[in-house]
C-alpha cells in the first residue's frame, strides 16, 4: 500500500510540473546560473540566443500556427529588427538612442514594414503567400547586403552597444555589466520571452486570437459571423512581423553587431518555421521545445559535441564528415521526417490540431469497443 | 416596408454571370423560399446579399438602408445572418468557441452567456457537447451548431442555405421545426433548399430560379401545386 502511495505522490509531482511546466521551466531556468558557472561563460550566450529563437517562433506562430498562413520569410523581420535597432544605437549614426528606444522602434518599423508586405498580398492563399514571403526575405537580404553605405554591407553595423550602456546603478555600470557577463543577457532575454509567452496566452484566449483561428479554420465562415478577414489576416502579420523585430533587436544588442545580411537568409526562416511544425502548430509550449531542440542542438549541443570531438583527436584533418556541425541539416530533415510520419500534430501538439489529426484513430478506437 | 429588398441583382465569378438580375423582398419575421436546380445561382444569390461575393448590378436594400457593396462584415453588424452552405463550423474550435464566434459582433458578454444557455436548451445535444471539437460532431449536430452559431448574431434576418442537406430524414425535420419557429422571434429567414416540398410549407412566399433568374414567383401554396413545379422539383409523379 505504501509503495503505491508513494507512487501516486509521485505521479502527482508529475502532473503538478506538467500542469505548471511554464512556471517550472522558468523557475529551473532562473537559477541555473547560480548552480552552473559555465552560464556566465559561452553556454549562457548560447541560452541568450536559445531565447531569442524561442521569441521569434513565437511570433512565427501567430501567423502560421493561429491564423494558418505559410510564412517564409520570418527571418527577414528578424533581420528588420537587427538592423533598426543598429542603426539607432551605433556610433556612426549621430542617433544612438540606447536600446530602449531601438527595440520599440524595431517593433514598430519591423509591424509597418509586416502591414506594407501584408496589404497587398494578404487575398494570395497557401502556396502563393509562401512565395512571396520567400520572396521577401530574399529581397531584404540582398538589400541589406547592397546598401551598404546605410548597413555596413558584408560587415554589418558595430558595435551596437549593450543594453544601458553609459547607466550607472548605485556605483555599477549596467552597460559594462551586460558586456562583461553573459549572465545579463541571459536574464533579460528570459525575461522577455516570458512576458512574449504571457502575452501569446492572453492572446490565444483573446478576441482577435478566436477571430485568428476562426480565419485560420474557415475564412467564408469568419466573415458570417461579422469578422473581417481582412483586417484579422492583417493584424497577424503585423503581430508575427513585431514579435519577429523585437526578437531582431534584442539579437543585434546581444552579439553587439547585426551581424552580416546572411544571418537573416531563408535558412534561419526554415529553421524557425521548423521549429515551430516540430513542436506543433500554435502550440506554445510545442514551439518552445521545438525551439529547444532544433535551435538548441544548433547552437549548444553541436559546438559542444565538435569541441569534445576535437578533444578527443580523433578528427585531425578537421573533416565536416567527423563533425557534428556538419551533419546538422541532416539530422534536421530525418527529425522532421521521423515526427511527420510518426506524430504530425507535433511532439506538443496544440489539442485542437491533436483532435483534427487523430479523429479517425478515435474513431476506430471506438468502433472497437476500446 | 420590406425588410429586405433585392433589386435587378447581378453577381458571378470571374466570366461566369451566376444571378442575372434578381429581384425579391422579404417583410419582417417572414419565411420566403428560394428553391431551383443544381447551379440555379441559389447559393450566390444568398453570397451577394451578405456581401461576400461582389453585386455586380442591382441593389440591396435592408432595413430601408443600401447595403450594396458594403463589406460583409458590416453588413452582419446590421442584422443579417448566414449560414451557409456545407455548415461550415470551424472543426477545430470546441461547440462553445463556435457558439461565441458566432456572437463575434456583440459586446454585450451577459446577454450572450444567456442566448447560449437558450440555443443549448433548443438543441440540448449541443449543450452536451459543450467543449468538444466542433469537427467531431455528427453532420446533424453539425447543421445544429451552424443554427445556433447564425442564431448568436441576433439577426433580423437569416439566410439559411441548404440546411437540410445530407442529413437523416428525422435530423431534417427537427431543423425544420427549429426554423418555422424562427418567426415567432422575429427573425425573418430567407431559406434556399433543395428539398423544395418542406421549404414551401415553411414558406410564406417562394421564388424559383432557373439559370440565375427568377422563373416564377408566388405564394408557397400556389407554388406547391403548380404543375411546372412539381414536375421540377417536387418530383410527383
Amino acid at each position: 500500500m505504501s509503495n503505491s502511495g508513494e507512487l501516486s505522490q509521485r505521479q502527482q509531482a508529475w502532473v503538478l510540473i506538467k500542469d505548471h511546466w511554464d512556471v517550472s521551466a522558468l523557475l529551473v531556468l532562473a537559477i541555473a546560473p547560480l548552480g552552473v558557472p559555465a552560464l556566465g561563460g559561452a553556454l549562457g550566450g548560447q541560452f541568450t540566443t536559445l531565447f531569442i529563437y524561442s521569441i521569434l517562433a513565437l511570433g512565427l506562430n501567430v501567423m502560421v500556427g493561429y491564423t494558418g498562413l505559410v510564412h517564409l520569410g520570418i527571418a527577414a523581420f528578424f533581420g528588420i529588427g537587427a538592423y533598426v535597432t543598429g542603426i539607432l544605437t551605433v556610433p556612426m549614426y549621430p542617433f544612438q538612442i540606447g536600446f530602449l528606444g531601438a527595440a520599440i522602434a524595431s517593433i514598430v518599423v519591423a509591424a509597418g514594414i509586416g502591414l506594407a508586405l501584408g496589404a497587398p498580398t494578404l487575398r494570395l492563399r497557401g502556396d502563393y503567400l509562401a512565395i512571396v514571403t520567400l520572396g521577401f526575405g530574399e529581397v531584404v537580404k540582398v538589400t541589406l547586403r547592397n546598401l551598404e553605405q546605410i548597413t555596413g554591407g558584408m560587415k554589418g553595423l558595430n558595435p551596437v552597444p549593450p543594453p544601458g550602456a553609459g547607466v550607472k546603478l548605485g556605483g555599477l555600470d549596467v552597460g559594462l555589466s551586460f558586456a562583461i557577463d553573459p549572465r545579463w543577457f541571459y536574464y533579460l532575454s528570459l525575461g522577455i520571452l516570458a512576458i512574449v509567452v504571457i502575452a501569446m496566452r492572453r492572446l490565444e484566449n483573446s478576441r482577435l486570437g478566436r477571430a485568428w483561428m476562426a480565419v485560420r479554420e474557415d475564412e467564408l465562415a469568419a466573415t458570417a459571423m461579422g469578422i473581417s478577414a481582412t483586417r484579422v489576416k492583417l493584424s497577424a502579420f503585423a503581430m508575427s512581423s513585431a514579435i519577429a523585430g523585437l526578437a531582431g533587436s534584442l539579437y543585434a544588442a546581444s552579439l553587439s553587431t547585426t551581424a552580416d545580411p546572411n544571418a537573416y537568409d531563408f535558412n534561419r526562416s526554415i529553421m524557425v518555421l521548423c521549429a515551430v511544425i516540430l513542436g506543433g502548430l500554435g502550440s506554445i509550449p510545442g514551439t518552445l521545445l521545438g525551439v529547444g531542440i532544433l535551435v538548441g542542438f544548433d547552437t549548444v549541443l553541436a559546438p559542444w559535441a565538435d569541441s569534445w570531438i576535437q578533444q578527443l583527436d580523433i578528427n585531425p584533418t578537421g573533416s565536416s564528415m567527423l563533425s557534428f556541425s556538419g551533419w546538422r541539416l541532416a539530422i534536421f530533415g530525418v527529425a522532421l521526417v521521423l515526427v511527420m510520419r510518426l506524430r504530425p500534430e507535433g511532439l506538443v501538439p496544440s489539442r485542437r490540431v491533436a483532435a483534427e489529426l487523430h479523429r479517425e484513430e478515435e474513431h476506430a478506437a471506438i468502433t472497437k469497443g476500446f | 416596408m420590406p425588410l429586405l429588398e433585392v433589386c435587378d441583382l447581378e453577381a458571378g465569378y470571374g466570366p461566369i454571370r451566376a444571378v442575372q438580375g434578381v429581384s425579391l423582398d422579404v417583410i419582417e419575421g417572414e419565411i420566403v423560399a428560394i428553391i431551383g436546380a443544381n447551379g440555379a445561382g441559389k447559393t450566390t444569390l444568398l453570397l451577394a446579399i451578405s456581401g461576400v461575393v461582389a453585386t455586380r448590378k442591382g441593389t440591396v436594400r435592408f432595413m430601408g438602408q443600401s447595403i450594396t457593396g458594403m463589406p460583409s462584415h458590416e453588413i452582419v453588424r446590421l442584422g443579417i445572418g448566414h449560414a451557409p452552405e456545407g455548415r461550415r463550423i470551424f472543426p477545430r474550435l470546441s461547440v462553445r468557441e463556435n457558439l461565441e464566434l458566432g456572437a463575434f459582433c456583440r459586446t454585450d458578454r451577459g446577454a450572450i452567456v444567456r442566448d447560449i444557455e437558450e440555443i443549448c436548451s433548443l438543441f440540448p445535444v449541443l449543450g452536451q457537447r459543450m467543449s468538444q471539437m466542433g469537427g467531431t460532431l455528427s453532420g446533424g449536430e453539425q447543421q445544429m451548431l451552424a443554427l445556433g452559431r447564425a442564431m448568436l448574431s441576433r439577426p433580423k434576418l437569416l439566410l439559411l442555405d441548404e440546411p437540410s442537406l445530407g442529413l437523416a430524414p428525422i435530423v431534417v425535420s427537427k431543423i425544420f421545426e427549429v426554423i418555422a419557429g424562427f418567426t415567432a422571434r422575429g427573425i425573418a429567414v430567407v431559406l434556399v433548399e433543395q428539398n423544395a416540398r418542406a421549404a414551401l410549407k415553411l414558406a410564406s412566399r417562394g421564388w424559383v430560379l432557373e439559370t440565375g433568374r427568377v422563373s416564377l414567383f408566388a405564394n408557397a401554396e400556389t407554388l406547391a401545386s403548380d404543375p411546372r413545379v412539381r414536375d421540377a422539383y417536387l418530383g410527383d409523379a
